[in-house]
């Protein structure tokens, strides 16, 4: 489907769903005001509906507007999105029947940071087609190919096309990709203590405490984060290394056998800190020991939410 | 451009070394401790000149600090006094501080109740519960002999849910035996022992106020108070200019710098916490 | 005032003579990573050739995380547990090179915050007064940028000591104070010369290429509670995820938390810039918070930004049109959309 097909199917189901009554408010994309940017867009009505369009820009998982939201909601979904919903359904944060998701056959979303790099004059405007980006500014105008410039995580998407989990879907089944094959952690996880740390620290070290990652998260909901806790306060506040560093490791872990790999805190990151690297290295340890993928069946706990008294693990006796 | 002499300039962060001369617990729930202060270096006192209304910050190092409103009047010398309540970690560690620990104590801050405004007029002063320290500041400096006469009758309510919640106990005793002040202590409900009067504040203040005639109101107590005694003055025909009111918000540097507590345009902070009921009309509500 | 032009081949030894021998920290754009930032850096690596650097050069006077004074618990030693200030008399003074003028117009915002009608910030005057701060005019704006928008102009002087632009691979300087003027003669690489004709012709050509005045004449005279009450807000907090990059980038954000931290030893007392889109920022210790959901904390940037700075600074909007916000907003919240809804 091409993305004015794509648009023209997303605005027409959109209206469908608030006239039915299965939504109130049908939550997706609308053009943005900036070259390469989209707004999230709350649909309650049908000129809102007309608003909507798919865009390789997307930025944030939608899904991280569902927890506790009011109401019956739509979510126009990329297979993250799906999944992270999905997510927050196992994990009682939104009710199953008040929650729509309508899948969109997806084949990823593109990397600003990656376009900029390849292409660093300034972009006054951008069009997009499925497969193609067209940049132009002042007197040049240029073409990427879309799978180019793609972000990290969707190179290794499983769930490109959420059928499975939707309760519709637009667009055709897109080609699946092969999964991480997590080969730059085997190099990783062969080197010293020392040089893991410094890696580690070197990913970090340009990190605001800004918490925009955090903030876009859809696994991201606790009412209040422990960086935010005061009494007792465990994290200093300054930009103190180990400070920012244990920010990321223990927000990794929180995060752990739930990530479903959208790459979100990525795309939002004001810095461009390669923040999934964390994730990565704990998604494929849960695959590895309890071969779990978050996100891709509504009954399955998370493992590492789980407790049974005849784990056969030692670490938990 | 343009140097200037780094040394000389004031650092409002900085705050003055203090030693703890006198500490009581204040009420019979524990949660609110009273603290005197006196400056380590001569002459500090005389830089902290402050007046009935004015805040500081205490500042205990290593822990932080709180913005609290002072107690004592300016009139008494040598000391400055302060009332703790216990909510959070600067509050808390200063409950288990003993006389003859040092801390510091950063400001005057804010400004202080419009005294000289308040001339040639009738005072009635409402206080709930622990808010009521700048307005014990705000009676000892105006039944100082040379102020004294500045006012025309001063009424006092004050109340509390229970008598061992009430503050200063010593302070309105005293003034009870007055005749330039007249005192209405109140508590919520009837409590053994207790043979004062018996009421919410907005009902006491209903019984008790004034006339609006050259009169105005200083009221200090906690939101639920405020908000039912503000419309007990309005339908007493107190005008917007003459109910004057405190705010408090999260504060930080005290200075109008850091942000956090504008209410509006304004910081509480820096160009409050006095404000009359007409200034605050004009203001978003988020304090 | 003076006029100047360095020569591309004189360039570098301008930049090396920036820092007087050594007496001056140099501060000018240049690439950290692959973000081009206002940073301590060599004369080689200084670029002429940017939109604007990634985030403001707010933090040459502000540092995201600065130590204001410290104290010792050695009770063998005079004044324990007596905070004594750090970093005031030996504050090396800096010289910007190449901040834009949108940027140096929002220090002059940030700087009547720090030094407001009753305190002076002695650690922000220290640093912010002792700096020597050279413009570089925009001659090539960027995609997001509207400082034309908000009364400014890519060739605005406001808090700028002198203003260049880059004239055949070099550089053409107009001094704006008198200090500058006296900084900038002796400097090698520094040629006398007639250029504010140019630089006028060039000003009145990129300026006209920008967008036009947005218009905030409802904003300026309207009520407070007014605007405050408009049904707009809630719409647009609808997708905010009060993430903070804005207040973070922008350089006219000037809030800060106040930290204490301790060991056995001794302990310091620190400010970190802070966020009014943290729940945290406001609440009371009883819990209760005067900002309870995003959609205040959202209104309260845009409220603070144009209309309650402009209420205190001479009608002088909050927000200087560097586009940092518009462009890094995760979920395009667009400031220029929101003063187009609170005009009405």
């Amino acid at each position: 489907m091409s993305l004015p097909e794509i648009n023209t199917k997303i605005q027409e189901t959109a209206k469908r769903l608030l006239k039915e009554g299965k939504a109130e408010v049908v939550i997706g994309y609308r053009q943005g005001t900036a070259p390469m940017t989209v707004a999230p867009h709350f649909a309650r009505t049908e000129d809102d509906c007309n608003q909507l369009v798919w865009s390789n820009f997307a930025k944030i998982n939608l899904a991280t507007y569902l927890p506790k939201f009011p109401g019956k909601v739509a979510l126009i979904a990329k297979g993250c999105d799906a999944r992270s919903a999905v997510g927050q359904v196992v994990e009682s944060q939104i009710a199953r029947e008040n929650l729509y998701i309508v899948g969109v056959a997806c084949n990823g979303m593109v990397d600003v940071e990656l376009i900029q790099a390849k292409e660093p004059r300034p972009v006054f405007t951008a069009e997009e087609d499925m497969a193609t980006i067209k940049l132009s500014g002042e007197g040049w105008s240029t073409s990427l190919t879309k799978d180019d410039v793609l972000r990290r995580a969707c190179k290794t998407c499983v769930c490109r096309t959420p059928k499975d989990i939707a309760d519709e879907l637009i667009g055709a089944e897109t080609p699946a990709l092969s999964p991480d094959d997590y080969a730059d952690l085997k190099a990783l996880a062969a080197k010293s203590p020392e040089e893991k740390m410094a890696y580690f620290k070197g990913l970090v070290k340009d990190c605001l405490r800004c918490y925009a990652c955090r903030n876009a998260c859809p696994l991201c909901y606790c009412p209040v984060c422990f960086v935010d806790e005061t009494r007792p306060q465990w994290l200093g506040k300054s930009q103190d290394e180990m400070d920012t560093f244990t920010f990321h490791i223990l927000r990794a872990f929180h995060c752990s056998g739930r990530c479903t790999s959208c790459g979100s805190c990525e795309a939002v990151c004001p810095m461009d800190i390669k923040l999934r690297e964390f994730n990565r290295i704990l998604e494929e340890e849960v695959q590895r020991d309890w071969q779990y993928v978050p996100g891709l069946n509504w009954e399955q706990k998370p493992p590492l939410t789980t407790y049974r008294p005849d784990d056969e693990a030692e670490f938990i006796k | 451009m343009g140097k200037e002499d780094r040394n000389i300039m004031h650092n409002p962060y900085l705050p003055y070394p203090v030693r703890i001369s006198d500490l009581r617990i204040e009420t019979e729930d524990k949660n609110l401790r009273t603290f005197k202060f006196e400056f380590l270096n001569p002459g500090d006192e005389e830089k902290f000149a402050y007046l009935p209304g004015q805040f500081a910050e205490l500042s205990v190092p290593g822990q932080g600090e709180i913005p609290i409103g002072i107690a004592s009047s300016p009139t008494e010398k040598g000391y400055v006094m302060f009332t703790v309540n216990r909510v959070g970690q600067v509050s808390s560690y200063m409950h288990n501080m003993k006389v003859g620990d040092v801390m510091g104590i950063r400001g005057p801050l804010g400004h202080p109740y419009p005294l000289e405004k308040l001339e040639g007029k009738n005072i009635l002063i409402i206080a709930g519960g622990f808010a009521v320290t700048t307005l014990r500041s705000t009676i000892v400096w105006m039944l100082q002999p040379e102020n004294r006469s500045k006012y025309g009758n001063i009424d006092f309510v004050y109340g509390a849910r229970m008598p061992g919640l009430l503050c200063f106990k010593d302070d309105w005793t005293e003034w009870q035996k007055r005749s330039d002040i007249n005192v209405h202590v109140t508590i919520d409900r009837e409590a053994p022992g207790w043979t004062g009067k018996v009421g919410f504040v907005p009902t006491v203040t209903k019984e008790v106020c004034p006339p609006p005639a050259n009169t105005a109101a200083i009221i200090c107590g906690p939101p639920v108070m405020i908000k039912f005694t503000q419309p007990v003055l309005e339908e007493a025909g107190y005008s917007h200019d003459d109910i004057i009111m405190s705010l408090e918000n999260r504060m930080k540097c005290g200075l109008g710098i850091c942000g956090r507590c504008n209410v509006g345009p304004e910081y509480v902070c820096k160009d409050g916490p006095v404000f009359t009921l007409t200034q605050l009309n004009q203001l978003p509500k988020e304090y | 005032m003076a006029e100047y032009i360095v020569k591309e081949n004189a360039l570098r030894n301008f930049f090396q003579a920036l820092t007087e021998g050594g007496q001056r920290t140099l501060l000018a754009p240049a690439k950290v990573g692959d973000k081009l930032q206002m940073v301590e850096c060599e004369a080689d690596k200084i670029t002429l050739d940017f939109a604007n650097t990634h985030q403001s050069p707010k933090s040459a006077f502000f540092p995201q995380t600065q130590k204001l004074m410290a104290f010792h618990k050695d009770t063998s030693k005079s004044d324990p547990f007596v905070y004594k200030p750090l970093g005031l008399d030996n504050m090396k003074p800096t010289v910007l090179f190449g901040i834009r003028p949108c940027d140096a117009k929002g220090l002059v915002v940030a700087d009547k915050v720090f030094q407001n009608n009753r305190f002076t910030d002695p650690y922000w005057k220290t640093a912010y007064e002792s700096s020597i701060k050279i413009g570089l005019a925009c001659t090539a704006p960027g995609p997001n940028c509207f400082c034309t928008g908000v009364g400014g102009s890519p060739f605005s002087e406001t808090g700028l000591d002198a203003l260049a632009y880059v004239k055949d691979g070099g550089l053409a300087i107009k001094a704006i104070t008198a200090d500058a003027e006296e900084f900038l003669k002796g400097l090698s690489g520094v040629e006398a010369a007639e250029v504010a004709g140019e630089m006028a012709e060039l000003k009145k050509a990129v300026e006209a290429k920008m967008p036009g005045p947005i218009d905030m004449a409802k904003v300026a005279s309207g009520e407070i509670l007014d605007i405050f009450n408009q049904p707009h807000w809630k719409d647009t907090a609808d997708r905010c995820l009060n993430c903070g990059t804005c207040t973070f980038v922008c350089p006219t954000c000037h809030c800060f938390d106040i930290q204490d931290e301790q060991n056995e030893k001794g302990g310091v007392r620190m400010r970190n810039w802070d966020t009014c889109m943290s729940w945290i920022y406001t609440v009371h210790g009883t819990g209760h918070n005067p900002r309870p959901t995003k959609t205040e904390r959202m209104r309260q940037r845009f409220m603070h930004k144009l209309k309650y700075i402009p209420m205190k600074q001479d009608g002088d909007c909050g927000c200087i049109g560097c586009g940092r916000c518009v462009t890094l907003c995760p979920v395009n919240i667009d400031i220029r959309e929101v003063a187009k809804q609170m005009n009405g």
